[in-house]
């Protein structure tokens, strides 16, 4: 799966014809072979962009930075990164006309050992769901997989899940990196910081880091596209797919196989009616 | 420093059996906000009352914890005895310690304290953070839409206009007047039922604060009490109304004949037509659906025989808008297919008929001229069988509520029958005569005794034709017996059911409706003229079955609603709404989705101080909003609070447990 020429061109060709202000896409790193984000305004820089199994970043998460807002954007995604894309787009953060987007139909990526990411494995839908342009060959929409990691924790007990998250939360140290890195989270002031919301306040605890990851994940329930920016960026490596992942799962059993993103005009399973919803949480 | 009052009470032995109030007392004194805590045996009453206004002056209190039956019952008692001692009445707390506690575990009195302790602990908590609110003041634009022109909607209108409000007048039908205006005459004094509406049709037609739009219909209404936007569709009539005098060259002249609807299809109308002789307005329109010229562009005969040119074939359909306060809806009922009733040979037999056409056939004005007539060969019947609750009371092939007016009509028509066709008699089988009303029983009686109709009490099992005769198969219960009768003439008495349009209107107005399609009102007993929504109010049969005296003083109770919500230029509403910190709002526009009250609303403000950049951010109408809370829930961001219910209070709630 290479594409980096074929990106070049479309990117240098959208300065050419004046279609977009700056470009996202990714570019080699100056000291190893993996690859970082990259955003052009220079037509110049077109030609360090690159586009192979090591580009691994949701781009998204850069519509949301103030160097993208409100201008014209060339966009590079993948399967997972147009779900959460189309999430963006009905939730008012982009414009639709205000983007040019390649979408990629994608063969998966690699993480820094070469050893293809697990989410890749699992990933039910490939194919950039919203895009101009395609690259790639469609393969449509996969079987769901559930990992076996998450029916192991499905087996867990309430109150054995609890330690085993309160145990795994230990590390965090409360940095941030998660939040900022998720392209869906995107609010102006987080919650989680907010002076009235005392149960996440103080330090690094334990506790307070339980709190605010749980109220994270489920703020993210029925909207994470599993593109898993989350864990690449954690310093603590924390297992964070266990969260989104177990949300995943219950809400695909629960409400149509709802699959985050992949319609137009999806917002989430939570704001999404359907008669057909389970009531059988009613008394 | 807060200082709580805490006022425990007894409500007679209602909580004091089951909590030990006492102990609830001394539990709230070990808070360390609470500086004053008491109990009364009952709290709502005047001295009780007296001891909480005393104890705020005495005790400098800054909130207030009543710990009695639910807010629902005296929360605006305590809320008024805070006002009365100078303080915010929103700082009141009341914590249900009967509905709550007391009568739920009445079999273990320990547990019960307990609970009431814990109530009263949090409300304690959430008084500490309670701030002072103040009533929000709505303006009213004093104009009310009345939709419907029966006798419910023109009752309306009249009382509505006389408290010289304007009133908005939208009847789906060319004329106003409704089901009343096809009666012949009305139970229980039989005074004709267009001698007593006409004069109330004209009335309205000319009263200058009532503006009367006919032959239109109400397709959309924005905004909240008070403030509300209607858009009403005027269908094209195709008859200019200024200069037409209603002279009647144009559907003599017609030749398209169309079954007619005000005469139950009886006979034929034209397809330029005024529904009946005293339709208000008196101005014919064109049906557009059967109208030779409109359909084919060849005829043109009603446009050559006017001598005032008003014919316009090229009219088009004409959305009028208007600015009005409150809604009346009096959208009238439909009567009920008599179809699953397979063994009375319903649609195969002709002269098997529904009581709306019965009432026509016997209406002076009528297809008949007043005489009953079998539809199969016109003859006169002699012999006529009124089957009552058709449909109505059987939940197994109709609908299971009582229709209510047919005991009374059935006897009115046995009545009518006899005053047509002297020699006649009329059998009628019924399942229960409910005849409770002011002088009801005493017309039933006298359809009994003065015309000799026979009460036969069971169900009819079978109708089946012989000769030209219809046989009417079924039970007498008093004797025990199968009994046959050889009628002329079988009128059925089905079930009275709600207009058609009603969930559609229902919809767009945003109020709810019953499973049968009954517009629903906010309360059954105590608020049954308001619906759920503020500012829209229910008359007639729209809500339920009713007789005319009911609806009229349904109508009637519509009109003080909203003369009472007109009476001022403000509206006062509760404090309790959503609030949108900008800074927090996202934009993502979920609680907008979520809204059921369409209250909130997006707004572009600058991205930060004097830039030109703009994002979007949500902003709520107080004036609609009515704290449900469900965009607070929401909010990933939280950036909606609901004052009252902010977050602050609810944390204090949750950690005071």
């Amino acid at each position: 799966m290479d594409y980096s020429k074929q990106i070049q061109d479309i990117a240098a060709k959208l300065f050419a014809d004046g279609k977009i202000d700056v470009f996202v896409g990714y570019r080699m790193n100056s000291f190893d072979d993996n690859q970082i984000p990259v955003v052009i305004t220079d037509p110049k820089e077109v030609a360090e962009l690159v586009f192979t199994e090591k580009s691994v970043f949701n781009l998204t998460n850069y519509l949301k930075a103030d160097h993208t807002r409100n201008k014209r954007v060339g966009l590079v995604v993948k399967g997972c990164d147009s779900r959460s894309l189309n999430l963006l787009l009905t939730e008012s953060q982009v414009k639709r006309e205000k983007l040019y987007i390649i979408g990629i139909a994608c063969e998966g990526v690699v993480d820094d050992k070469g050893q293809k990411m697990q989410n890749c494995v699992e990933c039910i839908v490939p194919d950039a769901v919203v895009f101009d342009e395609m690259l790639g060959t469609p393969k449509g929409i996969r079987d769901y997989i559930v990992n076996a990691d998450i029916i192991e924790l499905a087996g867990k007990g309430l109150v054995e899940r609890r330690e085993y998250f309160e145990q795994i939360f230990e590390n965090c140290i409360r940095c941030n990196a998660c939040r900022h890195s998720c392209p869906l989270c995107y609010c102006a002031k987080c919650c989680i910081d907010q002076e009235t919301a005392t149960i996440y306040n103080g330090s690094n605890t334990s506790s307070s880091a339980f709190h605010a990851l749980m109220t994270w994940s489920l703020h993210l329930a029925g909207r994470c596209v599993d593109c898993r920016n989350c864990e690449k960026a954690c310093p603590s490596h924390l297992p964070l797919h266990l969260l989104h992942k177990q949300n995943e799962k219950v809400i695909y059993d629960n409400f149509q196989n709802h699959l985050a993103g992949v319609e137009e005009g999806d917002r989430g399973a939570f704001y999404k009616y359907s008669l057909k919803d389970p009531d059988d949480f009613i008394l | 420093m807060a200082r709580v009052g805490v006022f425990v009470c007894f409500c007679g032995a209602n909580i004091a059996d089951f909590v030990d109030v006492p102990t609830v007392v001394e539990e709230a004194k070990k808070i360390r906000e609470v500086k004053f805590a008491i109990d009364y045996k009952y709290m709502c009453s005047d001295p009780g009352q007296q001891m909480i206004r005393d104890a705020i002056v005495q005790h400098r209190l800054t909130s207030i914890v009543v710990a009695a039956c639910s807010p629902r019952m005296h929360e605006k008692t305590f809320r008024k005895a805070l006002s009365d001692a100078g303080m915010n009445p929103y700082l009141l707390e009341v914590a249900n310690i009967r509905e709550h506690s007391s009568w739920v575990h009445q079999k273990d009195k320990k547990a019960a304290t307990d609970k009431a302790g814990d109530l009263v602990r949090m409300a304690v908590a959430k008084s500490i953070a309670n701030e002072q609110l103040h009533e929000i003041s709505v303006p009213v634009t004093k104009r009310a839409l009345v939709i419907g022109g029966g006798i419910a909607g023109i009752q309306a209108a009249l009382d509505i206009a006389d408290a010289r409000i304007p009133v908005t007048l939208v009847e789906r039908s060319p004329s106003i007047g409704g089901r009343m205006a096809q009666l012949d005459e009305t139970f229980p004094t039989l005074d004709c039922s267009q001698c007593i509406l006409t004069p109330k049709m004209v009335d309205v037609a000319s009263h200058p604060y009532i503006e009367l739009i006919p032959y239109s219909e109400v397709i959309e209404l924005d905004g909240f009490v008070g403030n509300y936007k209607a858009k009403i569709r005027k269908k094209a009539s195709y008859v200019n109304f200024k200069s037409c005098t209603g002279c009647g060259a144009c559907w003599q002249k017609c030749p398209v004949k169309v079954p007619n609807e005000y005469n139950m299809g009886i006979d034929k109308r034209k397809a330029i037509y005024t529904p009946f002789p005293q339709a208000v307005p008196n101005k014919p329109v064109i049906d557009a659906e059967h109208c030779t010229y409109l359909l084919k562009g060849k005829c043109g005969i009603c446009a050559k025989v006017c001598e005032k040119g008003s014919i316009d074939y090229t009219m088009q359909d004409e959305i009028i808008e208007r600015e009005i306060g409150a809604v009346v809806v009096a959208t009238g009922y439909g009567m009920w297919d008599a179809k699953p009733y397979e063994e009375y040979g319903v649609g195969r037999y002709k002269d098997i008929i529904n009581s709306l056409e019965f009432e026509r056939m016997v209406s002076s004005n009528g297809p008949t001229g007043g005489v009953p007539m079998r539809p199969s060969d016109g003859k006169i019947p002699k012999t006529v069988v009124f089957i009552k609750c058709v449909g109505s009371r059987d939940k197994a092939k109709g609908i299971e509520f009582c229709s209510k007016i047919c005991c009374m009509y059935t006897a009115k028509h046995a009545i009518l029958l006899h005053h047509k066709v002297h020699d006649s008699r009329a059998y009628i089988f019924y399942m229960d005569i409910r005849a409770a009303g002011k002088g009801y029983e005493e017309f039933v009686n006298r359809a009994q005794v003065e015309t000799g109709a026979v009460y036969l009490r069971g169900r009819v099992s079978k109708i089946y034709q012989k000769g030209d005769k219809l046989m009417v198969r079924g039970e007498d219960a008093q004797i025990g017996q199968e009994v046959e009768v050889e009628a002329d003439l079988v009128v059925l008495a089905t079930a009275v059911i709600p207009d058609k349009g009603n969930p559609a209107l229902a919809r767009l107005l945003g109020i709810s409706y019953d499973k049968y399609g009954y517009l629903s009102e906010a309360h059954p007993k105590l608020r049954p003229v308001e619906t759920a929504k503020a500012g829209i109010f229910l008359a007639g049969c729209t809500q339920a079955p009713k007789d005319i005296p009911e609806t009229v003083a349904q109508a009637s109770a519509c009109a003080a609603k909203v003369c009472g919500l007109f009476a001022g230029d403000t509206m006062k509403k509760d404090p309790m709404v959503s609030t949108v910190s900008r800074e927090f709002c996202s934009g993502c526009q979920n609680c907008v989705k979520v809204c059921p009250y369409q209250a909130i609303v997006t707004e572009d403000i600058p991205l930060g101080h004097g830039s030109k950049e703009m994002r979007t951010v949500a902003k709520i109408n107080e004036g609609v909003c009515q704290g449900c809370g469900s965009c607070v829930a929401i909010c990933r961001s939280m950036a909606i609070n609901l004052a009252g219910f902010t977050d602050p209070q609810i944390i204090n709630e949750i950690v005071a447990i």
